[in-house]
């Protein structure tokens, strides 16, 4: 076995131009009134997946905007349809139940009544995000040949529905069972070319990726005895304090360790395998400095607007406003939408961008010879293309 | 022009390195390679280069075809690398980046957005009001009864009244004549609902009308009100929205329309706001006809109560003048124009019979002073 090669994936994927693009596409996007969304979305997915590299070969992104921006029309038909009618029976019903609630059983139920709605489109959600991970995948090409996935949406939400049920009636301690059970389910169903991924390894392993979440509700837990034991709240707070915050690097550890061992235990076929190793403590740190380099940027623009905008009110307190009031004022609101799309831009250049890198690094393929004897497979018209995903707003930045 | 490359055929993960090079006829890209059966030809005009690439130093071509891929593209991939053979690319090429759109686009652009439109007009202009309308005769009397509190007791947290009932204006000579006045307007009328008429003590020049027989006259109304016979045809105004059901109507509605709006509106910048907006000015096309609805059912109570509208007209003045400083278009506003309804309530007047005034001086200023 020692003799089989290992490539490692490599991101080289720059700051400067994802800005440039970012910036571009949501000015386009701003003055479309969204509609140029679409397409946008596709430049950057193309700019990112070519700055991915695996054994010197870059990914590609096919996706069209034109095929987006059709797929949310046809998502929109469905979607207004089911929930306008939803909606209206749900408020119908629901108007039994609200009142000024004097019982906590009334008010519970009130709650649970205007949840009904949130509920109602849990499936379509869940529905959304098997479908864009099938657009996604039958949208990228490396060497040429496409990745695909399985028709199974709805096989997906079923699942899913189970597993969160199983996941919040356990307390959350089945939570790896359903992230190991779903993404089973999403990459036995993956396909590169001809040839299919199959998942490995075993749910119960994923408890080691939770560590921290257990450490973070431990000390939440001392912090409560603590505080009740010795009667010193500032003891308790400390400690709680702490385990909170503990408990929300957890969850970030949880996500990111999990995806490790997932991926580390998919193969390829029957000869290939993979190897993921992001670190979760880079991938805060990128969030920390990124958030901080966006917030002091960020923080001097809006307080160079403030200037401007005060020189021009001075203007005007000074007698009738001139030429000048006006264009100081035209200049803060160009500021102020400049700022919103700046921000934007910056996340994805100085947050987004890094995380993806980091996770692209830290990616080997153990046995990359055996993909030469890979074939293409069919085009997959990508079904809605994403539209559900995009009108019921799910699916992050990128 | 001659240079390396690494060919990708579109069918197999393995990878060819090529030569490139230009046709004798000077018509076409030649890729020959010792992996590859035949050399194979591009002709010029066909190559397209793949846009927004990452890798900076290389250039990905394909060539335009009628294939089943998302695009009109050969599956097969050229990747150079030879930057003299790259910018001779660039220079004579000024198709690379031309986007081919299929046969047909256009037509499924514009079905797929003739149906959204279509099913998002239906949804809000006809289906939605429809049902909400069914459903406001249905609903049963003493679930709105609930609602018609829960929105009043809504109503008064938001003018201030940190709790239940503390804006109520329950002066006791007061409560007599605002009594008298109802009983005048309602009387020999199925209404249909039993009448809860408050005052809350609130600055605001309003009155509203809740589900379930729930009507509110805010005392700023009373306050400007050039008489009780304003008053009494605003009443009667809302008095005709309780049976109308009007209240109970919009809120089915509304709440139908909210989350289709943000569906579509959701993800601009500033979608919240532009939510806000379409919500008011749908709800507006609706309201406008219902006012009109309950203005001439206000009337017919009024002449057959044999109180004169004349206050009604100049009630609406005084409105006008408010909105005069500040007036937003009429289809954004929830009252149709007032200086109209004025006339038809002036029109209305001089058309009356005998009239008497709906309250006696000494009664009307306790209504005044029904807030204390």
């Amino acid at each position: 076995m020692s003799d089989l090669r290992r490539a490692d994936a490599r991101y080289d994927g720059q700051s400067g131009p994802i800005f440039g693009l970012a910036l571009r596409v949501a000015f386009l996007t701003l003055i479309t009134l969204g509609i140029y969304r679409f397409w946008g979305k596709t430049r950057i997915r193309r700019y990112v997946w070519s700055s991915a590299e695996l054994d010197g070969d870059r990914f590609e992104y096919t996706g069209t905007g034109l095929e987006k921006f059709l797929g949310f029309l046809l998502a929109v038909v469905f979607l207004a349809i089911y929930l306008g009618l939803v909606q209206i029976v749900l408020t119908f019903l629901g108007l039994g139940l609200l009142t000024e609630p004097e019982t906590e059983a009334q008010m519970v139920a009130q709650a649970l009544a205007f949840n009904l709605t949130f509920l109602s489109v849990v499936p379509f959600i869940l529905f959304a995000i098997y479908r864009a991970r099938r657009y996604k995948l039958a949208r990228t090409r490396w060497r040429g040949i496409r990745f695909g996935m399985e028709k199974g949406a709805w096989g997906y939400v079923w699942r899913a529905i189970g597993h969160y049920a199983l996941t919040i009636l356990t307390l959350g301690v089945l939570l790896p069972r359903q992230s190991f059970k779903l993404e089973e389910y999403m990459t036995n169903r993956m396909w590169f070319g001809d040839t299919r991924f199959v998942q490995g390894g075993k749910w119960t392993a994923l408890y080691g990726a939770m560590t921290h979440l257990f450490v973070g509700l431990g000390l939440m837990i001392l912090a409560g005895a603590a505080g009740v034991a010795l009667q010193s709240e500032v003891l308790g707070a400390a400690l709680g304090g702490l385990g909170y915050i503990w408990f929300l690097y957890g969850f970030l550890h949880y996500r990111v360790q999990s995806f490790a061992y997932l991926t580390s235990h998919k193969r390829l076929g029957d000869e290939i395998a993979m190897d993921a190793r992001p670190q979760t403590g880079t991938i805060l740190l990128t969030y920390i400095v990124g958030g901080i380099v966006i917030g002091v940027a960020g923080a001097i623009f809006a307080g160079l607007l403030v200037r401007v905008g005060a020189m021009g009110m001075g203007g005007a307190m000074n007698g009738a406003p001139d030429a000048s009031t006006y264009a100081a004022i035209a200049l803060v609101a160009i500021g102020y939408v400049a700022l919103i799309l700046g921000v934007g831009a910056a996340a994805t250049a100085l947050i987004t961008q890094p995380v993806i890198a980091h996770y692209v690094n830290t990616f080997s393929v153990l046995n990359v010879d055996a993909v030469q004897a890979i074939h293409q497979r069919a085009a997959d018209s990508g079904a809605d293309a994403e539209g559900f995903a995009d009108a019921l707003d799910i699916g992050g930045a990128i | 022009m001659q240079g390396q490359g690494t060919f990708f055929d579109g069918r197999t993960a393995g990878r060819h390195q090529v030569q490139v090079g230009l046709s004798p006829d000077r018509q076409a890209l030649v890729i020959a390679g010792d992996s590859l059966d035949a050399p194979l030809r591009w002709p010029l005009a066909d190559l397209r280069a793949l846009s927004d690439h990452g890798g900076e130093k290389d250039l990905v071509l394909t060539r335009h075809m009628d294939t089943d891929d998302e695009s009109p593209r050969d599956p097969a991939r050229l990747v150079l690398r030879d930057p003299a053979l790259i910018d001779w690319i660039l220079r004579t090429r000024p198709s690379l980046h031309k986007s081919d759109l299929r046969a047909g686009a256009k037509r499924r652009i514009l079905r797929n957005a003739a149906l959204a439109l279509g099913a998002l007009a239906l949804m809000l202009l006809v289906i939605l009001p429809g049902l909400a309308d069914i459903m406001a005769r249905v609903i049963p009397r003493d679930t709105e009864e609930r609602f018609g509190r829960a929105v009043t007791a809504q109503m008064e947290r938001f003018l201030g009244a940190d709790e239940r009932g503390a804006l109520v204006c329950d002066h006791a000579q007061g409560r007599a004549a605002l009594d008298k006045m109802v009983a005048r307007l309602t009387d020999g009328r199925d209404l249909g609902y039993d009448l809860r008429v408050q005052v809350f003590d609130h600055p605001m020049l309003n009155a509203f009308a809740a589900p379930g027989g729930y009507v509110v006259l805010v005392r700023g109304l009373i306050d400007k009100a050039q008489g009780p016979d304003a008053v009494a045809a605003v009443l009667a105004h809302e008095i005709a929205h309780v049976v109308n059901r009007d209240a109970t109507r919009n809120a089915l509605r509304a709440a139908g329309s909210a989350g289709i709006l943000s569906l579509i509106l959701g993800d601009v910048a500033g979608g919240a706001v532009l939510v806000a907006v379409a919500d008011q000015v749908l709800n507006s096309a609706y309201s406008r006809k219902a006012e009109r609805t309950a203005d001439a059912y206000a009337l017919t109570m009024l002449n057959d109560a044999g109180i004169s509208s004349a206050g009604f007209g100049a009630f609406f003045d005084t409105l006008a003048e408010q909105e005069a400083g500040l007036s937003l278009p009429e289809y954004l506003s929830t009252h149709p124009i007032t200086a109209e309804r004025a006339q038809a309530a002036r029109d209305n007047a001089a058309a009356q019979g005998a009239t008497t005034p709906v309250l006696t001086d000494a009664e009307w200023q306790a209504l005044r002073r029904i807030c204390g």
